[in-house]
């Protein structure tokens, strides 16, 4: 159990130093490489809650496919000059404060209504007549109950790629 | 588990309106790759064929009401008058749209395929009975409606609108997510009939498709309050869809930089599809917990309505005076929320029909004045519009005066049938600010009206270019409409109530 | 032919001809082009061509419209004569049906609202007045409007307003009264801003609207109200209800019948004019003339009063609700008199004596005689119709001018004028024999005698009408008689109007004259047929007990000595009047001079404008600078004049007792943009971030909202 404990918040970390460098390198292949980074710890944390399709799809998806898919475009793309450019809104402290409270009032609500949660219970159940494993357990959830919302996602990603291309046609 | 993956028949006739539009978008796509044909009226065509057959299919799906996909969905009263009214949103846009794009040189498919998505969206938004569902339609719905913003690349104001849409669309989605997590926390389900049930109670099953039995157990006892919370993030996510304070801030820059027809779509299309999942949120599966989330829905309709109004009052652009003029009618909606009650539901959905009409009809007016590239948007354009083209003017009229709500029209009945729902609900407080800031609004539409015919004509309107068989149809579609709920309310109300009673 | 089963052409008519107007009056009458259409000086215009002779067929079709309708009105009335209880209502088809909804007392009740058409002899009397002196106000038109642009623009809104107006008395039940109630506002709107290009008519016309429509809110929330304490919005059924004894009088407090009442008594105020929200009507007077004394005077004014006495059986559960209605009639009634009797153009002193008859029929109904203000609203409306039409008619004759220090001596000039405006003066001044005498006599009379009147209401009551008096004969001095104050270059055009001015003129007058005669004094004892008009109403407003005991309480030389009394006051009034501008015209300057702060007070209305641009205006928007200006300057003035305390004293007053005064909409608005739309808008940065951060915000908002609670 302590292992269990100690590799959380070895990802938590991960996940959390991740997403500020993201967000504060000014270097565009610095802030993807801490992308990375952050998405590999939600890998991890997912391979904690014994989910391990998720966990290989979170690898194999956002860290193999999309983020070196973004690697290549900010290399081929000379971003030199945005990395220089003055960051001309300021106002850093208002922001920190407001995610800073939106926070820690979370953190009071989970806490303070923490008897409503009954989450492990339900999951426990669930994982205990799965004999045959997650990875079994999710493709029948997504192609019987999940079958509907499984099939418009596809919709969904039609109208992301059009819209792109739409977007980023020279001419239309 | 063996597993079926063929869906029964009744199922898919219940997503016909949705599977109709998908198709029909993505042929109109492949067609545009085939045709090669620019500035052609094809396109439009082909989306209003494709917009009748989605009205017919939802028309039909009515007459096989249920629950569809193990719960997933369902298809009554409610989903159908919404799905109807988007889709007839939609073919008004289009009719709004033939002349408008050719003047801009961008008639493509893509613009009326994104639309149909867009309107497959909000059909589902519409029928949705589970909150993944919800969060799919709304994110298809908004995906196309942030790129066919930024529609006109070449429009330096289109583009920010688009980018600032999109950027804070996402923020407030993200929000909505964090909601969907925080029911499923609390109930254990994230199927509105399972929600409502475990909020009921204190022990409950359900048949939650494919067989498998869901049982669930009040678990709110121990903070009602939690569910507040989880309605504040979901609140943000379709708070920010309607345009409602204080999640409004986008509204303005947005229906401004964005062309005229796509603000007319995405003032009622979206708005309407996100009003229904409040409905079936709110006043159906949250509804055991009202005392918990009524507060806020209370500030935020008193917040719309002040804010919209008030801040109308100093806008020359006449796009951005509407865009405020839409928080403000948002604000009215949500009044009707607030009231939590059957009468309360049905007068959301009687007002959101009116609104459609009378909305798409005003900005449709606009798109037509502001000629190429959009320069004419001012109220001082609006001069002398009245001599110039005497019918444009009149539909405007029309459509003015139901927004501002005179009797005769839509909007005077939709007010007022709101105004009751709250005032029988004793929402006085409420109901008196709203009313007076119903008053205060007249002003500044009439400012429009004063313009129109109290003055000499502007340049705009004398280059105005005569109207379009397309923009014709749309205006007198809307105007008729507008005028035929003023007069003979019935119909839509017996529906609306009906919907309403059996919501629950 | 049965007038009663055709009752729906009624108002059809006028629609129709409004209808042919707006949608093809322009082939009838081509406006000139590139000129711009606006006031039309009479007496100089006659160069203005454009009469062309399709033009006349306008004059045919819209008074043509009013006149069937008056024809039907009478048939449908004569019928209407010979039905039991005299009651008649047709519905026409049904408007909103089933509505099932849950009242306040926890009935499921079914609302409904129908097309339906109700004549019975209140509305009776209304469509008379409205389709017989909106006839005769047509036919004066075509003689005034003739040398305007846009006349197939003024016939259709006149024509429309003579629907909505046929519809708000017509109706049966309070919704689609309320349809009428919005219809005539519109008009009313549309025909002040006629002269468009006029700014002030322009102002003037938004004032009108948006205050009527501060009314209406309070209009519809009392309508609200009834339909969830009720059940119903039918007048045949709330007075069912109402009289069933369901609900005990509200003697002793404030229930929820005096919530109604005072809710729907505001919606009146709005529409006729009375404080708080009288001052759109003495701006409504930018209007052409004919509108003035059509809508400002005879009819859709007098639509509150006509509500007021149509919910009777309301008002009569609710004594402190009438006495609302009472004070605030009475107070109407003196303010405007005395703000009348030294305005200098002559609309404005017709304008504000509207506004002080209006008072007083809301003073009679305030002291529940229902049938004694619609009676003083039947005889106004000749007098006062003949009033304005007249001077519209001395306007045309002087070439435009409304001052009446640039008239005088104008008797000989346009005799039929001056004649006609002789009868309808004396008529309004209350002199025996003539209408006006009739109903003021016995509105003070029932202020005096009636369980809900006072002395201090008649006494009010009396001195208004010395000031009516007086400012009546002010107004005809200054013009007809003394001496010619004229411009030289306008004195050789000044001519009598066209017999199609003049001819309705002399039907009025004759009205003036005869209308009285209905309602003779019960002191009389003339014979039933002097009593028709209050033995005609009676049915509608079951007065019951009440009355006769109150005139059983008083003798009858004590109604004598009252009605010598008021007679006096007149006849003083006219005199003084007579003296100071005729005799002695020194006079009315050296009293203006040594009374000046309270001459100025009288001028400047009370300052009622002034106080509201103060408060809401300049008030806290434009910070203390142009307060503290307007303070100095009303400080040096008082040094300068030694008496400018009472100014600053009276207009301090004011404020206190103004504050909750509001100007309608119009000031509200300029002072609410400033100060809540300057923080709307300042959000409004452009920038993406703060638009998130305005997001965050808001969701801080609600979750602070859920720990605190």
């Amino acid at each position: 159990m302590l292992i269990d404990t100690v590799l959380f918040y070895i990802f938590a970390a991960m996940v959390l130093s991740g997403a500020i460098f993201t967000i504060t390198r000014r270097s565009a292949v610095h802030s993807a490489i801490s992308l990375i980074c952050s998405l590999l710890g939600v890998a991890g944390l997912f391979l904690l809650q014994r989910a391990e399709f998720l966990f290989a799809v979170q690898i194999v998806l956002y860290v193999g496919g999309i983020m070196v898919l973004f690697l290549f475009v900010i290399m081929l793309v000379n971003l030199d000059l945005a990395a220089k450019a003055r960051q001309f809104n300021r106002a850093w402290a208002v922001g920190i404060a407001a995610v800073a409270v939106v926070g820690a009032e979370m953190a009071w609500f989970l806490y303070r209504g923490r008897a409503a949660f009954h989450i492990a219970e339900n999951g426990g159940a669930g994982l205990g007549s799965a004999a045959a494993g997650n990875t079994e357990m999710i493709a029948d959830s997504l192609f019987s109950e999940y079958l509907l919302p499984f099939e418009i996602a596809s919709v969904l990603l039609l109208v992301a790629v059009v819209g792109s291309v739409v977007m980023a046609k020279k001419r239309i | 588990m063996p597993v079926d993956l063929m869906p029964a028949s009744a199922d898919l006739i219940r997503l016909l309106p949705e599977i109709v539009l998908t198709l029909m978008g993505t042929l109109l796509m492949v067609l545009a790759a085939i045709l090669r044909k620019r500035s052609s009226n094809a396109y439009g065509n082909l989306s209003i064929a494709a917009l009748l057959a989605a009205l017919g299919a939802a028309v039909y799906a009515y007459t096989r009401q249920g629950p569809a996909f193990g719960n997933m969905l369902v298809v009554d009263g409610l989903a159908t008058f919404f799905r109807a009214l988007v889709i007839v949103v939609g073919i008004l846009t289009v009719l709004a749209s033939y002349r408008f794009l050719r003047r801009q040189g961008a008639e493509t498919g893509e613009y009326h395929a994104l639309l149909l998505f867009s309107i497959a969206g909000q059909c589902l938004m519409a029928a949705a009975n589970d909150l993944i569902v919800v969060f799919i339609g709304l994110e298809i719905s908004s995906l196309a409606s942030y790129v066919m913003v930024g529609y006109l690349r070449d429009d330096k104001r289109a583009n920010e609108a688009a980018l600032k849409y999109f950027l804070l669309g996402s923020f407030a989605t993200a929000f909505f997510l964090y909601g969907v997590a925080l029911v499923y926390g609390i109930t254990g389900t994230i199927n509105l009939s399972g929600v409502r049930a475990a909020l009921t109670a204190p022990e409950s099953c359900l048949q939650a498709g494919a067989g498998s039995v869901l049982c669930v157990q009040n678990w709110l006892a121990p903070w009602p309050i939690f569910l507040g919370v989880a309605a504040a993030l979901l609140f943000v996510g379709l708070g920010f869809k309607v345009s409602a304070a204080p999640f409004q801030i986008w509204a303005p820059d947005v229906y401004q930089g964005a062309p005229s027809p796509v603000t007319a779509f995405l003032s009622t299309g979206p708005k309407a599809a996100a009003f229904a999942v409040f409905l079936r949120i709110f006043m159906s599966a949250f509804e055991p917990g009202g005392a918990a989330w009524e507060p806020l829905v209370w500030f935020s309709a008193l917040a719309s309505m002040t804010i919209g109004n008030f801040a109308a009052l100093r806008q020359s652009n006449v796009k951005r005076m509407l865009a405020y003029s839409s928080i403000a009618h948002a604000g009215y909606v949500l009044v009707a929320l607030t009231a939590r009650s059957a009468d309360g539901a049905a007068a959301v959905m009687f007002y959101l029909g009116a609104y459609a009409f009378m909305n798409i009809g005003a900005f449709a007016v606009v798109g037509h004045l502001a000629g190429k590239g959009e320069r004419y948007q001012d109220i001082e354009d609006f001069g002398g519009l009245g001599q110039k083209q005497p019918l444009t003017a009149a539909m405007l009229t029309i459509f003015l005066l139901s927004l501002i709500g005179v009797p005769l029209t839509g909007g005077f009945f939709g007010k007022f049938y709101i105004f009751k729902a709250a005032l029988e609900s004793h929402l006085v407080w409420l109901t008196v600010l709203g009313l007076l800031n119903s008053a205060v609004a007249a002003y500044y539409y009439l400012r429009v009206l004063v313009m129109m015919y109290f003055r000499e004509p502007s340049q705009a309107a004398i280059e105005a270019e005569p109207l379009r068989p397309g923009l014709r149809a749309a205006l007198l579609v809307s105007a008729v409409a507008t005028l035929f709920l003023g007069i003979f309310p019935n119909w839509v109300l017996d529906f609306s109530n009906k919907s309403a009673a059996m919501m629950k | 032919m049965n007038f009663l089963d055709q009752i729906w052409l009624i108002p059809l008519f006028p629609l129709l001809g409004a209808a042919l107007m707006l949608f093809f009056g322009k082939l009838l009458d081509p406006q000139p082009v590139g000129q711009a259409s606006g006031p039309a000086h009479h007496g100089q215009a006659e160069g203005l061509p454009h009469q062309t002779s399709l033009r006349k067929l306008i004059d045919f079709i819209c008074p043509g419209m009013v006149l069937l309708s008056f024809v039907f009105s009478l048939g449908a009335i004569y019928q209407l004569r010979q039905l039991p209880g005299r009651v008649y209502q047709v519905i026409q088809f049904t408007w909103i049906a089933g509505l099932p909804f849950h009242m306040a007392n926890g009935h499921l009740a079914t609302f409904q609202a129908d097309w339906g058409f109700l004549l019975d002899p209140l509305s009776s009397v209304m469509i008379l007045v409205v389709t017989g002196v909106g006839f005769l106000i047509h036919v004066y038109s075509t003689g005034y409007m003739a040398h305007d642009n846009g006349y197939y623009r003024f016939f259709g809104y006149l024509n429309l307003f003579v629907f909505f107006m046929l519809m708000l008395v017509l109706a049966n039940n309070y919704m689609l009264l309320f349809v009428g109630w919005e219809g005539v506002g519109l008009c009313s709107y549309l025909l002040i801003g006629f002269y468009f290009h006029k700014k002030s008519a322009c102002d003037a016309g938004k004032k009108a609207f948006v205050v009527n429509r501060v009314g209406d809110a309070g209009f519809v929330l009392g309508m609200l109200l009834m339909m969830s304490v009720l059940g119903t919005v039918k007048f045949t059924d709330v007075n069912a209800i109402l009289r069933s004894g369901q609900f005990p009088a509200e003697t002793a407090g404030f229930g929820v019948l005096s919530a109604i009442a005072i809710l729907m008594f505001f919606g009146a105020t709005g529409k006729s004019a009375q404080v708080p929200l009288y001052v759109w009507l003495p701006d409504a007077m930018e209007g052409p003339t004919p509108v003035s004394a059509l809508i400002h005077a005879a009819t859709m004014v007098t639509a509150g009063v006509y509500m007021v006495a149509r919910s009777a059986a309301l008002f009569q559960l609710t004594p402190s609700a009438s006495a609302v209605v009472a004070v605030v009639g009475a107070f109407t009634a003196i303010l405007a008199a005395t703000i009348a009797l030294v305005q200098n153009d002559i609309k404005r002193v017709l304008a504000y004596s509207t506004v002080s008859q209006l008072g007083y029929m809301f003073l009679a109904l305030g002291v529940g005689a229902y049938w004694v203000a619609i009676f003083h609203l039947f005889t106004h409306a000749f007098f006062k119709a003949l009033l304005f039409l007249g001077s519209g008619s001395v306007i045309h004759a002087v070439g435009g001018e409304q001052d009446m220090r640039r008239m005088g001596a104008l008797k000989n000039k346009i005799p039929i004028t001056h004649w006609t405006m002789f009868a309808g003066s004396v008529a309004i001044a209350g002199i025996p024999g003539l209408a006006g005498f009739f109903s003021k006599d016995e509105i003070l009379w029932q202020a005096y005698s009636s369980p809900l009147g006072s002395k201090a209401l008649w006494f009010v009551g009396l001195a208004t009408a010395g000031l009516t008096a007086f400012y009546m004969w002010r107004l005809m001095n200054l013009t007809f008689y003394g001496r010619s104050r004229v411009a030289p270059e306008t004195e050789k055009h000044v001519h009598e109007s066209p017999a199609s001015m003049t001819v309705p003129l002399t039907l009025l007058a004759i009205g003036s004259v005869l209308a009285g005669w209905l309602g003779t004094p019960k002191l009389w004892n003339l014979g039933a047929s002097f009593h028709k008009f209050e033995t005609w109403l009676a049915p509608m407003f079951a007065t019951g007990a009440a009355e006769p005991a109150g005139e059983a309480g008083h003798s009858a030389s004590l109604e004598w000595m009252l009605m010598g009394l008021s007679v006096a006051v007149a006849i003083v009034g006219i005199s003084i009047a007579r003296y100071f501008y005729h005799n002695r015209p020194d006079i009315p300057d050296s009293l203006e001079k040594s009374f000046k702060p309270l001459h100025t007070l009288l001028y400047n209305k009370w300052y009622v404008d002034e106080i509201y641009d103060f408060l809401f205006v300049n008030g806290l928007g434009k910070g203390g600078g142009r307060v503290f200006g307007a303070f100095d300057r009303t400080v040096v003035d008082g040094g300068v004049n030694g008496a400018g305390w009472l100014t600053r004293f009276s207009s301090k007053v004011s404020i206190w007792w103004d504050t909750w005064i509001v100007d309608g909409a119009v000031r509200l608005t300029s002072f609410s943009v400033k100060l809540l739309s300057y923080p709307a808008c300042l959000l409004e940065t452009g920038r993406v971030q703060t638009y998130a951060f305005f997001v965050v915000a808001g969701l801080l908002a609600f979750f602070g909202y859920y720990i605190a609670r």
